[in-house]
This record gives C-alpha cells, structure tokens and sequence, in this order.
C-alpha cells in the first residue's frame, strides 16, 4: 500500500484545514494576473528581465555529481535568477493561513525555497521566477484573505492588532484599501512604493467564511480541545502532549 | 466603610473592538465633547507616519496619512494615530452614564468602557525631560514617553496648541 501522509491529528474543521494546507490540495478562490502579482512584489517591473547571480546551469557546466543528476532545477535555478523574497502579514482575526502553517506549505510543496516563520509574519526566498509563481499560488488560494492578509515587505506589524472598522487588516502604510464596491484594490508594492495602477485583489471573506477557513484555534472560534463540553479531547491535542512527552523525555539525560 | 465620594474625579478608558476611521474618532470625541465635565482627554492608537519610515521604500509619501484633519468641539486639528483607545478624567461620576451613552450613539461597532487609574500622578525623569517643573500636572500620562514633543496636541477651552518645537 502506498504511504500516505497524514500531516495533522485532529477532527475539528482548524485540524481539517491545516491538513490541506500541508497537503497543497487548496481550493482555488480567485486568480491574479501574474504580472499583477510581480508588481505587488516589486522586485521587478512586470515584464522585465530577471536579473541574475549566475549565468544558466547548462551554460556553467556541472560537475559529475550523482545528486545533480537525479534532482532536476527549478527554473528559476536553471535559469540563475536572483533569490528574492515574499512575506505575508496574516491577522490574528482568523486570518485563512498563519505563519506556520504558510511555512510548512512552502517546505512540503514548493521546491527550492526557503521558509522563515517568525510570530507576525512569514517570509519565502526561492529564486525569482519560482517565488513568483509560489506567491501567485499563495494570492490564488484559500490561504489567502485579501482583507486579513497582506504581502509586507516592510513595516508588517498588523497580525495582532485590532481590524479596521472595515474589516481590513491594520496596515501603518497603507497598502491596500477596501473600495467603494466592496472589493480590495493593492495600492502599494510589498514596501510602500506607490503601484502605477490599483490592482484589484477581489472581494474579502465574510466573517463567517473566513473562520471556516482559518487555521487558527481560538477560544472564540474553534479552540484545540475541540468541541467544549466533549469527554474526549480532540486528538489534535493529545498528539500534541504526545509529542511534548516524548521530547521532554529525549531531552531528559540522568548521567 | 469607606465611602466613596461622588464628587471626585473619575478616569475612564474606552476601547472599541476595532481601529476607527477619522470621520467615526471625530463622531466619538464629538459626543463625549458634548457630554460635558471632561478635565483631560487622550487619544492613543498606532502611529500613521506621513511616509515610509524605512525600507527601500523609504521616504515614498503615505498620502493615505496625511491631513487627517478632524474637528472636535469647533476646533480643528490632524490626527496623528489611528484611534484604538480613548482615557479621559472626568470630572465626576455623574457624567459617566452620559459618557456610556454617548459611545453607544457613536460608535457602531461593540466597545470596552471601564473606570480606573490610567493616569500616572506622580512626575516621571521622561516628564522632567519633556516638560521641565511643570506646575500643571493634568498634564501627566497624556503622552507616550516616547513621543517627540512635537506629536503632542493639547486642546483646551481656548485654543488648540500643536508644539513645533523640535528637541
């Protein structure tokens, strides 16, 4: 029988949707442009070269290496681009996707990147052309609310402040801003830099649906004991004190 | 048993469930204006710089921030933050069940109202520093030890003073 992964312990719909986070099977709910997504980024204007570190690998001449030979290169390694960077800003506010959870989607389904989780915010380095096409799938997907997340490059604290009274993610810059019609216009790249033109990003998630799809547990929302009341806890906590056991025991050395 | 005495001043902090927008911090303090028996007031949020602060975008004008121009009690003056918390001292306890009621008129969304000390009484070294031996001490807790003295704005009767000077 083939091996399937499991990922994440639990019943609860926050266990539910972490599994599918870490699994990459993700609902697509929306699509923009890619070159929209480029100029978001602002590492390059949308149309332009990459620019590079090292010229493409078939040019360089690799050495005899048994590893190079079984593991083919992303394009953009291939190509020699740049390493550039993404990183989001989820709200606290059952935000669809947190830190951990965008990390371990780009650990476990993104090849050649490079994740770093840190408690607001989370950024992805992978060369240019594939951190393009992991931030457009992070735009496109269910990971993403356009008015509880945002791409910040800089100045990204907003994860644990209060919502704006329109719903919108506290942004100190001002890069997105919630339209007359009810959708969510990109305004800014990912530091501040005004964008020649506003970017639709679609309309934001109702309350309701934005806390079917977090992946957060909250005490007001789905906590990690699952259902309040239960006799059992879920077993997303029991795997949890499974595994603290287990490491406090490997820590634990009587000489 | 101590009595408390219903003459005294109260100081009170309101927290709305969420950052409120220019045109809704103007309604607010509007309502409490018209309530009365305010001894000071201070308006507390994050700050809304005027550009990038740092970054490669450093410098870009944040346009979105700038002239934030809100009008309370006739007087008009720029909003620095955006509102996330309100304290205030009034200057008895009957004008807080007005004070309740004027939240509830303004705000739309659900709010914290609570009585407590939020103020500090007694001089700090920062104080010292930014005011010198000032004689009035209403001023006390009514700008973040932070702040250049230049964020601050003091609205009274009279006038409304934004201090310039640069430390």
């Amino acid at each position: 029988m083939a091996y399937k992964p499991q990922f994440y312990p639990g019943s609860t719909s926050v266990g539910i949707n972490r599994r599918k986070h870490m699994s990459g099977n993700l609902e697509k709910l929306r699509d923009i442009p890619e070159a929209d997504v480029t100029a978001i980024m602002g590492h390059r204007a949308p149309g332009a070269d990459y620019s590079s570190t090292h010229p493409p690998l078939k040019e360089m001449g690799e050495p005899d290496c048994p590893v190079r030979q079984i593991v083919a290169p992303t394009a953009g390694a291939a190509a020699g681009d740049r390493v550039r960077y993404s990183q989001w800003t989820d709200s606290m506010y059952f935000a669809p996707s947190i830190p951990y959870w965008r990390s371990y989607w780009g650990a476990i389904n993104c090849k050649g990147c490079d994740p770093g989780t840190l408690s607001g915010r989370q950024i992805i380095e992978a060369r240019e052309r594939d951190i393009e096409a992991y931030t457009k799938a992070q735009y496109d997907s269910e990971m993403t609310d356009v008015a509880l997340c945002s791409m910040r490059g800089c100045t990204v604290h907003g994860h644990s402040l209060r919502l704006e009274e329109n719903g919108m993610q506290f942004d100190m810059l001002a890069r997105t801003e919630m339209g007359a019609d009810g959708n969510v216009y990109a305004t800014k790249d990912q530091v501040g830099i005004p964008l020649d033109k506003k970017i639709n990003l679609g309309k934001p998630m109702t309350e309701a649906e934005a806390k079917k799809r977090t992946t957060i547990f909250r005490a007001d929302g789905i906590p990690m004991c699952g259902a309040v009341g239960a006799r059992k806890y879920d077993e997303a906590v029991e795997a949890l004190h499974h595994m603290w056991e287990l490491r406090s025991k490997w820590g634990f050395r009587p000489e | 048993m101590v009595t408390e005495s219903d003459t005294a001043s109260i100081q009170v902090e309101i927290v709305p469930s969420r950052f409120l927008m220019p045109a809704t911090a103007q309604k607010l303090l509007n309502e409490i204006y018209g309530n009365g028996g305010i001894t000071r007031i201070m308006v507390q949020g994050p700050n809304l710089p005027r550009s990038v602060p740092y970054g490669p975008g450093r410098g870009a004008p944040i346009d979105e921030n700038r002239e934030l121009l809100i009008e309370v009690g006739g007087q008009a003056f720029e909003l620095c933050v955006k509102v996330g918390r309100i304290r205030l001292e009034l200057e008895s306890d009957k004008y807080f069940s007005g004070l309740k009621a004027a939240c509830e008129r303004a705000l739309p969304i659900s709010f914290q109202i609570k009585k407590g000390k939020f103020f500090h009484t007694r001089r700090t070294i920062t104080d010292y520093a930014k005011f010198g031996n000032e004689e009035d001490t209403r001023i006390l807790g009514l700008i973040d030890p932070k702040a250049k003295k230049s964020k601050m704005a003091i609205l009274s009767e009279e006038r409304v003073t934004i201090d310039d000077e640069e430390r």
